[in-house]
């Protein structure tokens, strides 16, 4: 056991931290207020090496390790607590490496590099209008083979990066039924990279957020969409598999994400509560404001190690062979379970501290608070959804729910 | 071309000074830092070398916390680091420092253009650049604001110095030592790839033998300059006053003539 960091480890944090604090932090109202990260930003995010940096060199990359790439989560939750900039980061470091590890190498060579310079966006698209939690069941976009075409109906919403996509280019990874065999299981949906920019029969829609408002979120419906086969990503009805994969990186990265918003918010009131005074003296002298900080903190330093943890895991199973996908997938389901509930908490704490103030716009909690609850409410998979996993890991899929829906 | 940037480690810039009774300084917890004016100098080498092709060299005397400045100079994208040091120069003044500096550069033999920060944040001597390019005996480019030209085949350069009266463009031949000042470039951040390279990189320590200095040109007994007293200065003292007026011209107006009759202005 060992909690310190390695030297590498170290010089990035503080480097992203650097980074994140001087270009990103000062302007976190003005992106929340203008709705779009400004351009320099994500330039000076690709220079840093910010961007999927979970992919490897030869495609701009830098083949960072899930430790680092969870570092870097921390630190830009913790610039930008209205969780724009990191979604931006970490949809393109989970779903970025899918994508690396099983893309077309045509398809690769020519988004990867794009991504890694800022000049594309990679993002995920399985969510539909039937729901999000039973992502196969409601799975109604189908993918059918038309020569040397695969041909696209159907509809996806509530996904991140739709305007981004259609104004700088890039792929959304998309999830779609290839077997129409019922009794398929979950061996009947393919992954797909969907570039929503110029692609005849994507009809794109936007939804007006709560929060995280720098990033957009949207949807489109797909009309005869035809794509080369080269689209494909990973095996024929095997998408399930590799969107699991997908989700925990995804989810570890959250968990990190949640953290650094939440050590944020934590400072933020920890300054408050010093400085502000009621019935003669500090608040932060009262018990009623400082054993809240005490849970809270405690709780925090306990969501941060089981993030850490998945993202040890993650390592261990990718470097090494040591773990498996069940492993990571147990770690991050947690991970994503706790951190934006907890976040979300402390948002609320530290808003109380705040008084009247904290209902202003002149106190950042409030886009934390509209930011965070994107996560707790269940983008990347719902606390229910969490639940199910851990069971599921515990129990055995025998006791799924979705076997007896089935059966029925 | 061979670039020399010479860098030093300081407490962060946000560090809070403090001098207990014996006259020691403390900056308390403070992380290390390179010295933030340093950057610069990395900044202009990095540039001159992707345009003109060669090594960027930085080099640094200090102990292990030395380290530091390094690592970010490397992290930046220099290519190779060197650390000289030797107990005997702890307590160095700019005198004993540049000294050792020039000891270095000259046993790298083939450098062109030794680069320097205008001061560092800790001491603020604003001397080591000057008394280094004394040393080397080689043209002095203090408070650059911005490098010109450099020509590597007629080995010269030409920069513009910033002074308080103005702007100053001055031609030297090379090799030369050359002292950025904020403004020259815009420094870039750390990258993942540099910083995957800083850690990994062996950092070569020089001796006082490796370089062949003379032990009692360093430290103290090199150092032109005593500490008889360190002590934390007094506090300050002032008053304040704010300006009642209908409008803002009025309080401007009361405002300009104060500054006046306290002959500020
Ligand atoms: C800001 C934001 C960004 C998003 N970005 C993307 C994106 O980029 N790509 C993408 O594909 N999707 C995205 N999503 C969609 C997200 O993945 C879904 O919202 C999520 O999976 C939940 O689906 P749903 O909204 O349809 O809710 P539902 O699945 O309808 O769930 C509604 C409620 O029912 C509960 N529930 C469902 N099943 C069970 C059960 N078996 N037991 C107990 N409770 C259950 C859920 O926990 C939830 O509380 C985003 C969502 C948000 C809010």
């Amino acid at each position: 056991m060992d909690f310190g960091w390695t030297e590498e480890q170290r010089l990035w944090r503080r480097a992203v931290r650097d980074f994140a604090q001087n270009e990103i932090a000062p302007r976190v109202r003005e992106i929340d207020e203008e709705e779009f990260i400004p351009r320099e930003i994500v330039a000076g995010m690709a220079d840093v090496g910010l961007l999927a940096p979970t992919v490897g060199e030869e495609y701009g990359g830098a083949g960072a390790d899930w430790m680092m790439a969870t570092i870097a989560a921390e630190e830009l939750g913790r610039a930008d607590i209205s969780l724009a900039v990191p979604v931006l980061y970490l949809v393109e470091a989970a779903w970025g490496f899918i994508f690396y590890r099983y893309g077309s190498s045509g398809l690769k060579q020519e988004y990867l590099p794009r991504v890694t310079r800022g000049e594309a966006f990679l993002g995920i698209a399985t969510t539909e209008p039937g729901g999000g939690s039973d992502i196969l069941g409601a799975c109604r976009t189908r993918g059918q083979r038309d020569g040397d075409r695969w041909v696209f109906n159907g509809e996806k919403v509530y996904i991140s990066g739709v305007r981004e996509s259609l104004d700088w280019g890039g792929i959304h990874l998309m999830l779609a039924r290839t077997d129409p065999d019922e009794d398929a299981g979950h061996r009947a949906f393919t992954f797909f990279a969907l570039p929503l920019k110029g692609t005849g029969g994507v009809i794109p829609t936007y939804f007006d957020d709560m929060g995280r408002m720098g990033i957009s979120t949207g949807g489109f419906a797909l009309d005869e969409v035809r794509l080369p086969l080269e689209h494909q990503v990973g095996e024929l009805n095997k998408g399930f598999y590799h969107a699991m994969e997908g989700f925990s990186a995804a989810r570890t990265l959250i968990g990190a994400t949640c953290v650094g918003a939440s050590e944020a918010a934590l400072a933020m009131g920890m300054d408050q509560i010093k400085l502000r005074e009621a019935f003669g003296r500090p608040i932060a002298s009262f018990e009623g404001v400082q054993f809240p900080l005490a849970n809270l903190y405690t709780d925090l330093e306990g969501v941060r190690l089981s993030t850490y943890k998945a993202a040890w895991l993650m390592d261990q199973m990718y470097r090494h062979g040591a773990a498996t996908h069940h492993d990571i997938a147990l770690a991050a389901a947690m991970a994503k379970l706790k951190a934006p509930r907890l976040g979300f908490s402390i948002m609320n704490e530290v808003a109380d501290w705040h008084g009247a103030m904290a209902y202003t716009k002149e106190c950042p909690i409030e886009m934390g608070i509209r930011g965070i609850r994107s996560y707790s409410i269940g983008a990347e998979g719902t606390p229910n959804v969490m639940r199910m996993i851990i069971a599921r890991e515990l129990l055995g899929k025998d006791f799924l729910p979705t076997l007896y829906t089935n059966k029925s | 071309m061979h670039i020399v940037v010479c860098t030093k480690y300081t407490p962060d810039s946000e560090a809070k000074m403090s001098v207990d009774e014996e006259g020691n300084i403390s900056w308390g917890d403070s992380p290390l830092i390179i010295n933030p004016w340093d950057e610069y100098s990395v900044e202009e080498a990095l540039l001159l070398r992707d345009q003109h092709g060669g090594t960027v060299t930085v080099l640094s005397v200090g102990p292990e916390a030395a380290l530091e400045a390094l690592k970010h100079a490397v992290a930046m994208g220099a290519d190779e680091a060197v650390r000289v040091w030797d107990e005997a120069c702890a307590g160095s003044d700019t005198l004993a420092t540049s000294y050792v500096l020039a000891k270095a550069v000259e046993k790298m033999g083939d450098v062109d253009l030794v680069l320097c920060g205008k001061s560092t944040i800790d001491a603020q001597t604003w001397q080591t650049g000057v008394a280094l390019a004394t040393r080397l005996g080689w043209p002095s480019l203090m408070y650059t604001i911005n490098l010109v030209e450099l020509r590597s085949e007629e080995r010269s350069i030409t920069v513009e110095r910033l002074l308080e009266e103005g702007r100053q463009v001055v031609e030297a031949p090379l090799p030369a030592v050359l002292g950025t000042t904020k403004g020259i470039n815009e420094p870039r951040y750390t990258s993942f790839i540099g910083i995957r390279k800083a850690a990994q990189m062996e950092y070569p320590l020089w001796t006082l033998e490796d370089i062949g200095a003379e032990r009692e040109k360093v430290g103290p007994q090199g150092s032109g300059v005593r500490w008889p007293e360190v002590f934390e200065p007094p506090a300050r003292e002032g008053e304040a006053e704010i300006i009642e007026a209908e409008t803002i011209e009025e309080k401007a107006r009361i405002l300009t003539e104060m500054l006046l009759a306290e002959k500020v202005i």
